[in-house]
């Protein structure tokens, strides 16, 4: 494979990756969000999250990419394709790991929220100091699979014209006619980024263990 | 006593479920600087009375000040209005809590677990809550252990830092709801013994408990609790051997 094909490949490597951290960056919280206003069971914003986050759930990836590109213009945001990737990644895996967060926050012990409560720590502060330190690291597993789901749908973006990895070994294969050297090079990127994210859980947790002394079975 | 004198000060206070009536019309008055164990059996309402006293269940009707200041509601009769969270959640830095189940917060240390509240409620300067509370651990014998975590610890030392951090708040009245309960038999004494040398002391304590000896030896007050009323209000001696009722004549029989 020539340099300039290897480049091809590479600068659409430097678009997933940053798809993909743009969009962990933004999904994250909002799961979060909507999961901490489901819980509060305000009586209508608790419907329309759910039947959304139940929407976007059972919406084929490809397809909330078209929607958001081709249907939200219509009513009135129109979006670039990279930032429309963006939204669209970022609306799926905000869904998904909201679903995550909102069963750390159910089965979150009881106890330890009365005894909050009784010391008179306010709502925000039980959430800061006691739930929300607790439940990011006993969910960190499940959100880092979530991640890695993510960065595996970011081909998908590719049908409104965004050049990420997938694309761009594509483009390479069509004009070399060798597509296995393009598709290797682009496997290998792949591992390479899903191995960082998977290395750096198994740092934290390493970390986590070691100060809190809890030994994972 | 007059009402105004007394640390904790209860009246009418009733408590339904759905419909179900857990506590009926209790008035109570206790002084400061005493110990009062709740006795009765399983059912009687002891717990969700003393939930009621820092407002974890809130009363379906009646008042109850700490202190003379109102808990939960302001103003009373037809004026009763909700506290605004805020001030509720301050009245309850004057009332701490010693949980049946210890109810620590694992990602704390122990010493964390302590000065928690005192730093991030009150206020308290770090260093300062951090002085008082290692004072407090050498207090209950777990100088050694506040920097531990809950997890590694025994349940009577995990009961000992929930009684720490319950100190630490300095407050009017501590509510122990079954502080025993859940401790394996050889860790009870530990932990009562921890709660006698607290009312040797002068703090105002309000213990709900099923240990009958503890009760004889510690309480300034027993209060008798049955079918969600208070049946009995005396004195450990008049109510062990000369108890007024039928019901409490019959559970000392049964339990003491």
């Amino acid at each position: 494979m020539t340099w300039p094909a290897l480049r091809t490949i590479l600068d659409g490597a430097v678009v997933t990756a940053a798809l993909a951290a743009v969009s962990i960056l933004l999904s994250l919280p909002l799961g979060l969000l909507l999961a901490l206003l489901r819980w509060r069971r305000i009586p209508m914003v608790a419907g329309v999250l759910a039947a959304f986050v139940s929407v976007v759930r059972a919406t084929p990836f490809v397809t909330l990419v078209l929607f958001v590109f081709f249907i939200l213009p219509s009513a009135g945001l129109e979006l670039e394709p990279v930032p429309a990737a963006i939204l669209a990644l970022t609306l799926n895996t905000a869904a998904f790991s909201s679903e995550i967060w909102r069963s750390a926050l159910q089965t979150f012990p009881r106890d330890q929220l009365e005894a909050a409560t009784a010391f008179g720590l306010s709502e925000r502060a039980t959430f800061t100091r006691i739930v929300f330190p607790q439940i990011w690291r006993a969910n960190l597993g499940p959100l880092v699979s979530e991640v890695t789901i993510l960065l595996k749908c970011t081909p998908a973006v590719a049908v409104i014209g965004v050049v990420e990895i997938t694309r761009a070994a594509g483009r390479v294969g069509a004009e070399t006619y060798e597509p296995l050297p393009p598709f290797l090079v682009a496997t290998l990127i792949y591992t390479a980024l899903i191995a960082t994210l998977v290395r750096g859980q198994r740092v934290v947790e390493r970390r986590i263990a070691r100060r809190f002394g809890w030994v994972r079975p | 006593m007059a009402e105004i004198d007394a640390a904790i000060s209860v009246r009418g206070v009733c408590k339904d479920f759905d419909g179900f009536e857990v506590l009926r019309d209790i008035d109570l008055d206790l002084a400061p600087g005493t110990t009062t164990c709740i006795l009765g059996p399983s059912g009687s309402g002891k717990s969700t009375f003393l939930r009621c006293l820092n407002w974890l269940e809130e009363p379906s009707a009646g008042s109850i000040r700490i202190d003379g200041t109102l808990i939960g509601r302001s103003g009373e009769g037809k004026a009763a209005r909700p506290m605004a969270r805020r001030e509720l959640a301050r009245a309850r830095t004057s009332i701490a809590m010693v949980f049946q189940h210890f109810a620590l917060w694992p990602h704390l240390t122990v010493l964390g677990n302590v000065i928690e509240a005192p730093v991030h409620v009150v206020g308290r300067p770090r260093r300062q809550a951090e002085e008082e509370g290692r004072a407090i651990l050498a207090r209950v014998g777990l100088a050694e252990k506040a920097d531990a975590y809950p997890h590694t610890l025994s349940g009577g030392q995990k009961q000992r830092v929930a009684i720490s951090r319950a100190l630490a708040m300095k407050p009017k009245v501590i509510l122990f709801d079954e502080p025993t309960s859940a401790l394996d038999p050889e860790m009870v004494g530990e932990v009562l013994g921890v709660i006698r040398e607290l009312a040797k002391e002068g703090l105002t304590m309000v213990v709900v408990t099923h240990e009958m000896g503890f009760a004889r030896d510690v309480a300034d007050t027993i209060v008798f609790m049955d079918g969600g009323r208070i049946r009995e209000v005396a004195t450990p001696t008049a109510f062990f051997t000369n108890p007024q009722s039928d019901r409490a004549q019959r559970f000392i029989r049964r339990h003491g």
